[in-house]
């Protein structure tokens, strides 16, 4: 136990919200009137953290982004398609000037401690610019745009630029572009219905690792790999249980292959530095993968106008799949304090059930019973998960010592 | 890291993807060598784009398939879209599509294409002109006109003039 009485080595003050830092007053002068702590230890305790006067999502900075976006937006469409009287090389070097001006301009903007917000701004900028030098460049010289080739470059170059200046609007900009080209490269090889469950149940294992990974350190993209890995993983498990998804098997090509081995590699290396409960995040997402899979590899007919027991037994697990899922984000949403994942679990499972309902039950039960069965189902799965999410919330708090949650938040 | 050196690396290593980005392209106008195709007009302008003339190739349709909304060269309808290869010979002083195939000639010339869309695209299908000079330009394609195009030995291709023959 940690000696409080010898003298306190320095620490640095951490930024909390005033909502938090209000609570935590609260909370010790509760503590200390109860002599659980005295004075002096709640004094200590107090100014190891500061209020951060702003909260995370201010009207400004919401307008700021969506200005910066606008202006992107309309700075590539103004170049590429009104100044027909510039060259194609012109108009490359039109937008690469705006690139480098945003780019150079935000991280100037940066080192004079400017607002956060408006250097967020600007980085958006340079982020969406880099993606419209890629495509002016490719345009200029007739390369074909509709290729994910051009989107997977972009995605490199706004996770490049958002990692080496820790920032989060590149990042989230390369983020956003990474998935979708995750997601399209397998499919433009190949565009088999069972890919899209391989390739985004694997995007959702590789999230879930390099969040793992991010704990130490980079709170904010671990937020955001973890919302990837929740909602790639609903995706998943979504469409492996849409009928006859993979009546064609597993059609095995390179992109698909690289996808596997990465995120593969990604699951071992979060699994063997993070060797505590963390480590079951990229192996929750690995057995999504797998069960998705097996799922969607499970055919049980593709005639609408009959059901048997294989389409009663395919549709049942699959619900009982998608509802551990939905838990298990639940779960995780309670213990790492994410409350994207909880209500993305919910919102998941809303959508599922009714999905299943329809495809289940309509051939056999139509018109108004339709919506009676469908009210039953939803309201069963409802307060089943209600009442799972309760229980798992009250045995997290309990089971859950202070330090579980350390660092990862 | 420096805030100088890590803005310098960012640029240096964005620029690096788009050069990838536009390899093959480049590569064509770099290294390629000369084939004179005949060559028609579709659309003299793309609204997104702005003067650019829309290209049409009669020798390289696959299939005597018209080409009436967007360029293109026909396609090859064996239900499995992927990458083109377009074989060339020379036939009276213009190069022609001699055969299609799925899968890389062992020596050219040939283009590199691709029908993953609806046809067959080979990137020679539109040419820029200014504002200015697309209308001649139409004139001069309606009279018939060759273009000529840069093909690398990897049949990446770049259209680098469009001329009477």
């Amino acid at each position: 136990m940690t000696d409080t009485s010898s003298p306190a080595p320095s620490l640095t003050t951490r930024p909390v919200s005033p909502h938090q830092l209000a609570w935590l007053r609260t909370e010790l002068a509760d503590w200390t009137a109860h002599g659980i702590i005295d004075d002096e230890q709640a004094a200590r305790i107090a100014t190891r953290y500061r209020s951060e006067h702003h909260s995370r999502i201010s009207t400004g900075r919401v307008l700021l982004a969506l200005g910066a976006g606008f202006v992107g937006v309309g700075l590539i469409w103004l170049v590429a398609a009104n100044l027909d009287a510039l060259s194609p090389l012109t108009r490359f070097a039109v937008i690469a000037a705006l690139w480098l001006a945003f780019l150079v301009g935000g991280e100037v903007l940066a080192s004079r401690k400017a607002s956060r917000p408006v250097v967020g701004a600007a980085r958006l900028l340079a982020a969406m610019g880099v993606g419209a030098v890629i495509f002016q460049a490719a345009q200029s010289l007739q390369v074909p745009a509709y290729e994910p080739r051009l989107l997977g470059l972009w995605a490199a170059g706004a996770l490049l630029h958002g990692y080496l200046t820790r920032s989060g609007m590149p990042f989230f900009v390369g983020l956003l572009a990474g998935v979708v080209w995750w997601i399209w490269q397998p499919m433009w090889d190949e565009p088999h219905s069972l890919t899209v469950v391989l390739v985004i149940g694997a995007g959702s294992v590789l999230a879930a690792s390099l969040a793992v990974l991010h704990d130490e350190g980079l709170a904010t993209y671990a937020w955001a790999w973890r919302t990837a890995a929740g909602g790639m993983a609903l995706v998943a498990m979504f469409a492996a249980a849409i009928p006859g998804i993979g009546s064609d098997g597993i059609v095995w090509t390179t992109w698909l292959v690289v996808e596997m081995v990465v995120a593969g590699a990604a699951a071992l290396a979060a699994v063997l530095t993070r060797r505590d409960r963390r480590a079951l995040e990229p192996l929750g997402a690995t057995a999504v993968l797998v069960v998705a899979t097996t799922i969607g590899l499970w055919t049980t007919g593709t005639d609408t106008t009959s059901v048997d027991a294989a389409d009663w037994g395919h549709a049942a697990i699959s619900v009982a799949a998608y509802v551990v899922l939905a838990v298990g984000l639940v779960a995780l949403g309670t213990v790492r304090d994410h409350q994207a994942l909880t209500w993305m679990a919910m919102a998941g499972l809303v959508v599922f059930t009714t999905f299943q309902s329809f495809a289940v039950f309509a051939p056999i039960v139509t018109g108004a019973w339709l919506f009676v069965v469908l009210g039953t189902v939803f309201l069963g799965t409802g307060f089943l998960f209600d009442r799972a999410r309760r229980e798992l919330a009250q045995a997290l708090d309990t089971d859950s010592p202070a330090g579980t949650e350390g660092a990862a938040r | 890291m420096n805030r100088i050196a890590a803005t310098g690396i960012i640029a240096v290593s964005q620029l690096a993807l788009v050069t990838v980005g536009v390899a093959p392209q480049l590569s064509a106008r770099v290294t390629g060598e000369t084939y004179l195709v005949r060559v028609a007009p579709v659309d003299p302008i793309d609204p997104f784009r702005g003067a650019y003339v829309a290209l049409d190739y009669p020798d390289l349709r696959h299939g005597g398939s018209q080409s009436f909304v967007e360029p293109g060269h026909g396609s090859l309808e064996d239900g499995e879209p992927g990458d083109v290869y377009i074989t060339l010979v020379e036939e009276d002083g213009v190069w022609i599509g001699e055969e299609w195939s799925r899968t890389r000639p062992d020596d050219g010339p040939y283009l590199a294409c691709d029908d993953r869309s609806w046809q067959v695209r080979c990137g020679i299908e539109s040419w820029f002109l200014p504002q200015d000079d697309a209308q001649d330009a139409e004139q001069l394609l309606r009279d018939g006109a060759v273009a000529e195009l840069r093909v690398d030995d990897r049949g990446n291709a770049a259209v680098v003039d469009v001329r009477a023959p």
